[in-house]
């Protein structure tokens, strides 16, 4: 379902001036037009780690930058990794 | 170790001595944070429940009120963990291209007929996943609802969108525009326009179901001699014939004056009379009246 600005700004406890250095860092990319962005669960979740990494952990701007990076390859890594091992299970049953 | 997490000492969860600062504990907590944060371990679930006894632990210990309360014995360990979160790994699997980040096996793809395989499909769903829905709410005059209308929307980009309302239409029905929604961040289909219809209410008409239903004043002549009178419908006035001897709630009904149903047949109107006296005092009426003695009781079921 498609997650409104005020919203999103309610539901992740932060405020317009924060959530836009989010979106001009690319840390949260919602969809639609600028004007009218549509944010997601998942955005809602990522706002969440954000916050857990700066207030909690005490990571600083660039430090965050470069964990949502490394996040986002480990995840696309374990998305490969998983489809690998699946491809190879289905293999293994057709008996080569 | 971490088996029972209910009532664990906090001090013994975050390994400081009951001495601590308020700055050995955070420290202290920063450093179990980071190795157990469910988002910074994707694939290990037992670090997420380890994560919420580290929070819970923090939770006390860095509220002096808390922790005091703790130390006196007043509260213990437990119940103090904070609302549940989504963390970000339940839902980068499925939050779709826009996060993911392929560089990481973008090398070995090009040694790997599999890798390869899938980067390529990747890229294809990306470029072919429909634009999201839109949701948007329009409210139509009660007439309109009856028998169907166009009406336009102006969207927030500057756009306007033209709406058919099918006649008959209920209140709180939602209409699909297909491919009127969001365009695709690819070369996908568009996504669907969803308009939420609200019904203004209609000054002397109201709807149930497929009929509608209106209250007509009539004079108390009409009522008790019968007559011709003209009922407004949807589709303009009719003439209906009020039977001799009416009263106030006589219900007659006007076949086929009401709501469009969908196999093309339409619902009924149900016209209500009520008797209304003069506004104004009338010496013609009050003086016939005066000769007139009723034989009948209004109040005949009201007796006590």
């Amino acid at each position: 379902m498609i997650i409104s600005k005020t919203e999103f700004l309610y539901r992740a406890q932060t405020d317009q001036e924060t959530l836009q250095l989010w979106i001009s860092e690319e840390w949260i990319a919602p969809q639609g037009p600028d004007t009218e962005p549509e944010f997601s669960e998942a955005d809602l979740a990522r706002a969440g780690l954000i916050r857990n990494l700066q207030q909690d952990l005490g990571v600083n701007k660039e430090g965050v930058g470069v964990i949502l990076n490394l996040l986002d390859q480990i995840h696309s890594l374990r998305w490969a990794l998983s489809s690998r091992l699946r491809a190879g299970e289905t293999e293994g049953e057709s008996g080569t | 170790m971490f088996g029972d997490m209910s009532l664990r000492d906090p001090y013994e969860v975050l390994g400081v001595a009951r001495t601590a600062t308020p700055e050995d504990i955070r420290s202290a907590y920063r450093k179990l944070a980071k190795k157990l944060h469910p988002d910074l371990n994707p694939g290990d679930s037992k670090a997420e429940d380890r994560f919420k006894e580290v929070t819970g632990a923090y939770e006390i210990l860095s509220d002096a009120e808390k922790r005091r309360r703790f130390d006196a014995g007043e509260i213990d360990g437990s119940g103090t963990e904070r609302p549940q979160q989504h963390y970000y790994k339940e839902y980068a699997g499925a939050a779709g291209p826009r996060y993911q980040n392929t560089s990481g096996f973008a090398d070995l793809a090009e040694e790997d007929d599999f890798l390869a395989e899938l980067l390529r499909r990747r890229e294809q769903q990306a470029r072919r996943a429909p634009g999201a829905d839109r949701l948007y709410q329009l409210q139509v005059d009660f007439l309109d609802a009856v028998t169907g209308a166009t009406r336009r929307i102006t969207l927030p980009d500057g756009n306007s969108l033209d709406v058919t309302i099918p006649p008959g239409i209920q209140d709180g029905q939602t209409l699909r525009l297909r491919g009127k929604g969001a365009p695709s961040r690819g070369d996908g289909p568009p996504g669907d326009a969803l308009v939420e219809i609200t019904i203004r209410p209609h000054k002397f008409f109201t709807r149930d179901g497929d009929d509608i239903l209106i209250e007509l004043p009539v004079t108390i002549a009409e009522a008790i001699l019968g007559g011709k009178v003209k009922v407004p419908t949807p589709s303009g006035a009719v003439m209906l014939t009020v039977p001799k001897g009416s009263t106030t709630g006589s219900t007659l009904r006007l076949k086929g004056k009401g709501v469009a149903r969908r196999d093309g047949s339409h619902g009924d109107e149900l016209v209500k009379l009520k008797v209304m006296t003069p506004a104004q005092p009338d010496a013609e009426l009050e003086s016939f009246l005066s000769n007139w003695t009723p034989n009948y009781d209004p109040r005949r079921d009201m007796q006590p």
